[in-house]
């Protein structure tokens, strides 16, 4: 290609997952390439124009402490913040805001653009280079050869994406854009199980054209909150946001309609998300229900798209119209951009090892939404993830893998490798099974040293955290040393009366003076750190024990023919990667818990027998070494 | 399907008129197929679930070893779900050993304890209350004993820990959609939590206190007959027995160790025991035989508490009752056949509430109200449909299951934020996987999705 040089790691589409994997192999100093197939939508918001939420905005934060870019951007482009659930427990709050779509798309470019190590390179990739089972560069359509070390593929909708309106549909990856065939028929013949799934987004409206007295007002926050650490000064809310239902003539024209729609009609094979159903969806899986909310949310400040969320559709566009016509407020408002349903192609993730490395392709890494996820938040920690292990592989060092105990992050990834997906893969909080461990008030404090360790983190943003952890140190050891007589008479220290419920720091400060001056983010960390506190330390008793069993030796030597109740498949897969402790036999993809469970019986029923026998000379038996 | 092909002999050991050996596996067919050679030519192949008539042969010396019956179980159809083959034949431990080794010989392994059932788990084809449940039948010492482990095996106390679980992740899930999306304005409703839980926290306790009575049928009752010397325990022991097993004599003092013996009513086991009476000892022998029966009487199940109704009541007496207030106690009033100097409304003072039942054990007088009495204090029946927990690892996840519960039951009352009960729903949650082996992740996720439509 023109560069004339070649690259360290090339990663192929520039969405949440490309941009997060180019930017951070570019900080650890790798010579990166970044392949798009318009410039013009790099780091593109292609569906709701909002970034965070429940477990997203936890993902958002954990990106930020390992020094990703999404958090910083969404704040320095959000029109409107909210923090949510702010009534709930520090464990269950996150953030989430409204972004000006564009300028998130211009913010990230900037960026990028003037990243040391990386180039960003507009053509589609038709194939991924593969010699000797080794992932040696990319071509594109144009017949560009772009030669690099390992390459990571985040296509998203693109690989192989088809658009679905009504009974109509045309090959893309969004609207009028191109999609990657090629690619997709590539990783078949790789032999990576390749299997289809489905999303949809609404339709835009014309702001101008929305009477917006029909619709309640949603403010943002007094006190916005931002994601990221390393966001400085106040941020403001630039947008409202407005909130209204359908009615039970909205519900007739769609029922009406059933039979145009590609899903109902049987025209889309590919599997949706059921958190985040089309409208035909919810009103024909809940016939009882006499409206569905729905909210208008502004794509940004300059332009006059208005997204419709919870409104998303694949019936044809006169059916659009119709809706709209049921609705107060909307029936003259101008579509836009008509919503549509895509289905594209997935890559069981299942194939991948934790690294996001394909099993298959040594070098060949693959984040987002080709692994099965949807959200830009699931893709760009995905990116993340791969861009840092690709570069880590590079440099011969070991993996970076995070536990399910440590962060949002290696629930994410865990999920998705061990168990697969039938469906697009949204991160949950109740998926983690040590929720009130994984917080927005200590990302920083999970996952910042690790961030600091890859290079990622600038030193001065440890600084602030050290500092940070040194006031939140001195306030703890306050409040735990000052005591206050209760209502009932008893006397207990201020931590053990942050303990209740309905009390709050500020409430606590009235018995005492503080001696620093803490944020708002450190005090619902110490208050966290206070109402958890009998939950945090059995669950870090749980996860210590977890680890422990996890480092369980499994013998060189082990014949695991003999574990009863293996299948084939799982003895194979163990003889074939020998796991050398119970944690790899747990970590190997398609493992079922019940093999691990029937491998753990075994090695204990081996080392009774072995204690048993063995016992007079137990002292010198090598293998207790 | 599991890999290898088990072997083992599923009759008792010892001599029997028939013995059983069963194959499990893939290759149980050809195994058989080797070492068993059906009289009638053409029961080969060998049908399903028909007996068939034949010879055990060794292949390699072409000697026969014993005639006996094939019976084909053709996968899934089996108890383990894998082609399961039984050969009944004589019951000599040389036959049954010997056809171990022509069936390891022809590919089979030999099978671990247990390793039936556990095939029977890891197939899906019971769960491990059930596993259980099989083990229990196998060993019941007792006919109710049988009778419940054989209806466990059918899966009741399985279902109805299935019905608690999924009532519980219909409370979480309700719980879970809310913090999850926040912007669905789902209510927050406490109260609807509250009363949603209580049901199911009053369930799981009557299965835990039903573990009382599960334990008294699988493992028996152990009862320590206490007294003053010479109010006539050991006479009482061999009355409860209808046999002289103790040694009787008009002196105090005369049992100094302890005697244990089984007594059965009505399908319960008693592990009665006798010992030395709680009198000033006078021989050193004594004195340790004291310090024993205390040990006893504190770690028994239940106590006989015997007073000598002909002679009045001691300090001794009435310390020895408030000592062991805590434990269930039947107050014997014995020798009743002699002139009564313990008034009743003294006998009622003293029982505190305990019942108490009059006897003559030398006369054998109102002994069958007394075993009586024994079986009702202490082994209360369950009811015929009652379900009932027989293993103390059910029991322990059962009241650790009931000990979240009621903890999250506190902390909705002190208005706590949701994710913190959450927690203790959760903890239950897994808890009842580990109780029926089964771990699924996502099925609360699923319910909500059924139940609420959430999609921002």
């Amino acid at each position: 290609m023109a560069h004339g040089n070649e690259f360290d790691i090339i990663v192929v589409g520039a969405g949440h997952a490309g941009c997060e994997a180019a930017a951070a192999a570019n900080a650890m100093g790798l010579r990166t390439c970044l392949v798009t197939i318009h410039l013009e939508t790099i780091a593109q918001m292609s569906c709701n124009p909002a970034i965070g939420g429940l477990a997203k905005g936890h993902l958002v934060r954990e990106i930020d402490a390992l020094g990703g870019l999404m958090g910083l951007l969404a704040d320095e482009t959000g029109i409107q913040f909210r923090l949510l659930n702010r009534s709930r427990g520090g464990a269950v709050q996150a953030p989430r805001a409204q972004c000006d779509k564009a300028a998130y798309r211009l913010a990230m470019k900037y960026r990028l653009e003037r990243m040391p190590k990386l180039t960003v390179f507009q053509g589609i990739v038709a194939e991924v280079v593969v010699t000797k089972g080794v992932a040696r560069g990319v071509k594109t359509l144009d017949g560009a050869v772009i030669e690099g070390k390992a390459v990571i593929l985040t296509p998203g909708t693109f690989l192989n994406g088809k658009i679905h309106i009504g009974l109509q549909s045309y090959p893309a990856g969004r609207a009028n854009e191109p999609s990657s065939v090629d690619l997709a028929e590539q990783l078949k013949r790789l032999d990576l199980k390749v299997f289809r799934l489905k999303t949809g987004t609404p339709m835009r409206l014309d702001r101008n054209t929305i009477e917006w007295d029909s619709f309640m007002p949603q403010p943002g926050d007094d006190d916005p909150v931002p994601f990221s650490y390393r966001t400085r000064g106040r941020l403001l809310n630039k947008v409202l946001c407005y909130q209204g239902y359908t009615n039970a003539a909205t519900h007739a024209v769609i029922r009406r309609n059933l039979d145009k729609s590609p899903l109902y009609g049987g025209k889309i094979k590919g599997v949706g998300p059921r958190y985040c159903p089309s409208i035909e969806d919810k009103v024909v899986k809940f016939p009882q229900r006499a409206r569905h909310q729905f909210f208008l949310e502004p794509e940004g400040i300059e332009t006059a798209e208005i997204y419709i969320n919870g409104l998303s559709s694949s019936l044809p566009y006169d059916v659009q119209r119709e809706i709209l016509g049921t609705i107060p407020g909307l029936d003259r408002a101008k579509i836009l951009r008509p919503a549509y349903g895509i289905e594209y192609d997935a890559v069981s993730p299942m194939e991948l090892l934790a690294t996001l490395e394909t099993r298959k392709i040594r070098r060949l890494y693959l984040a987002g939404q080709i692994n099965g996820t949807s959200g830009y938040e699931e893709a760009a920690a995905q990116g993340l993830m791969a861009g840092i292990n690709a570069a880590l592989a590079l440099r011969i060092k070991a993996p970076f893998v995070l536990r399910r105990d440590e962060a949002y992050i290696g629930v994410l990834i865990d999920d998705l490798i061990s168990t697969g997906v039938e469906e697009p893969y949204r991160l949950f909080t109740s998926r983690a099974e040590h929720r009130l461990l994984l917080r927005i008030d200590n990302a920083d404090r999970r996952l910042m040293k690790y961030g600091r360790e890859l290079g990622l983190i600038p030193e001065s943003a440890w600084e602030e955290y050290e500092a940070k952890r040194g006031r939140i140190e001195e306030a703890t050891s306050y409040l735990k040393k000052n005591r206050l007589k209760t209502d009932s008479g008893d006397s207990v220290t201020f931590f053990e009366y942050l303990k209740k419920p309905e009390i709050g720091l500020k409430n606590v400060l009235e018995y005492g003076k503080f001696p620093v001056e803490l944020s708002g983010e450190e005090s619902r960390y110490i208050e966290s750190e206070a109402k958890y506190e009998g939950y945090i330390r059995k669950q870090e008793r749980e996860v210590a024990k977890a680890v422990r069993t996890d480092s369980m030796k499994i013998p060189k030597d082990v014949d695991f023919q003999k574990v009863s109740g293996l299948t084939r498949e799982a003895v194979e897969k163990f003889e074939k990667r020998r796991p050398a402790t119970l944690g790899e036999a747990k970590k190997i993809p398609g493992m079922t818990p019940a093999a691990v469970q029937n491998l753990t019986i075994f090695l204990e029923i081996q080392r009774k027998r072995g204690a048993s026998t063995a016992h007079v000379s137990r002292e010198t038996r090598p293998d207790d070494e | 399907m599991l890999e290898d092909t088990i072997i083992a002999i599923s009759t008792p050991p010892g001599f029997g008129g028939l013995g059983i050996v069963r194959i499990s596996g893939k290759k149980a067919l050809a195994v058989a197929g080797r070492i068993f050679e059906p009289k009638d030519r053409s029961k080969k192949p060998f049908p399903v679930r028909r007996p068939v008539f034949g010879k055990i042969r060794d292949p390699e010396r072409d000697s026969a070893l014993d005639e006996a019956f094939l019976t084909y179980f053709k996968a899934p159809r089996s108890y383990t779900r894998e082609d399961v083959i039984e050969l009944s034949s004589h019951g000599s431990p040389a036959v049954l050993e010997g056809i171990l080794r022509l069936g390891t010989r022809a590919g089979a392994r030999l099978a671990q304890p247990g390793e039936f059932t556990l095939r029977a788990h890891l197939s899906g084809r019971l769960d491990m209350i059930q596993a259980e449940a099989v083990n229990d039948l196998i060993r019941s010492v007792s006919l109710s004993q049988a009778r419940i482990s054989s209806r466990q095996l059918g899966g009741s106390l399985s279902r109805r820990i299935f019905r608690l679980r999924g009532k519980l992740i219909s409370l979480l899930s309700r719980i879970e959609a809310g913090l999850e999306f926040p912007e669905e304005k789902l209510r927050k409703d406490g109260a609807a939590d509250r009363r949603a839980l209580a049901p199911i926290i009053v369930d799981i306790e009557r299965l835990v206190v039903s573990y009382e009575a599960g334990r008294a049928i699988s493992e028996g009752v152990t009862l320590a007959i206490t007294g003053r010397t010479n109010v006539g325990k050991s006479t009482l022991f061999n009355a409860l027995l209808e046999e002289d097993r103790a040694i009787v004599t008009p002196f105090p003092g005369t049992t100094r160790d302890f005697l244990r013996e089984k007594l059965v009513i009505d399908d319960i086991v008693f592990h009665l025991v006798d010992m030395a009476g709680l009198g000033r000892p006078v021989h050193p022998v004594e004195k340790t035989g004291i310090a024993r029966g205390q040990k006893i009487a504190r770690e028994a199940d239940g106590l006989l508490v015997v007073l000598d109704a002909s002679r009045k009541d001691s300090e001794e007496d009435e310390r020895l009752i408030r000592k062991y207030r805590a434990k269930k106690t039947i107050i014997v009033l014995n020798k009743t056949d002699l002139p009564r100097r313990i008034g009743r409304r003294r006998t009622q003072e003293l029982a505190g509430g305990s019942p108490t039942v009059g006897v003559s054990a030398l006369k054998g007088r109102n002994i069958d109200k007394l075993r009586g009495e024994i079986r009702a204090v202490f082994a209360p029946g369950p009811g015929n449909d009652e379900e009932v927990v027989l293993h103390a690892r059910q029991k322990d996840r059962l009241q650790g299951i009931l000990e979240a519960l009621r903890r999250a039951e506190g902390l909705l009352s002190k208005r706590h934020s949701e994710e913190v009960y959450a927690e203790e729903i959760r903890g239950a949650l897994r808890l009842i996987g580990e109780l029926t082996g089964e771990v699924r992740v996502d099925e609360v996720l699923d319910e909500i999705f059924s139940r609420f439509c959430v999609g921002k």
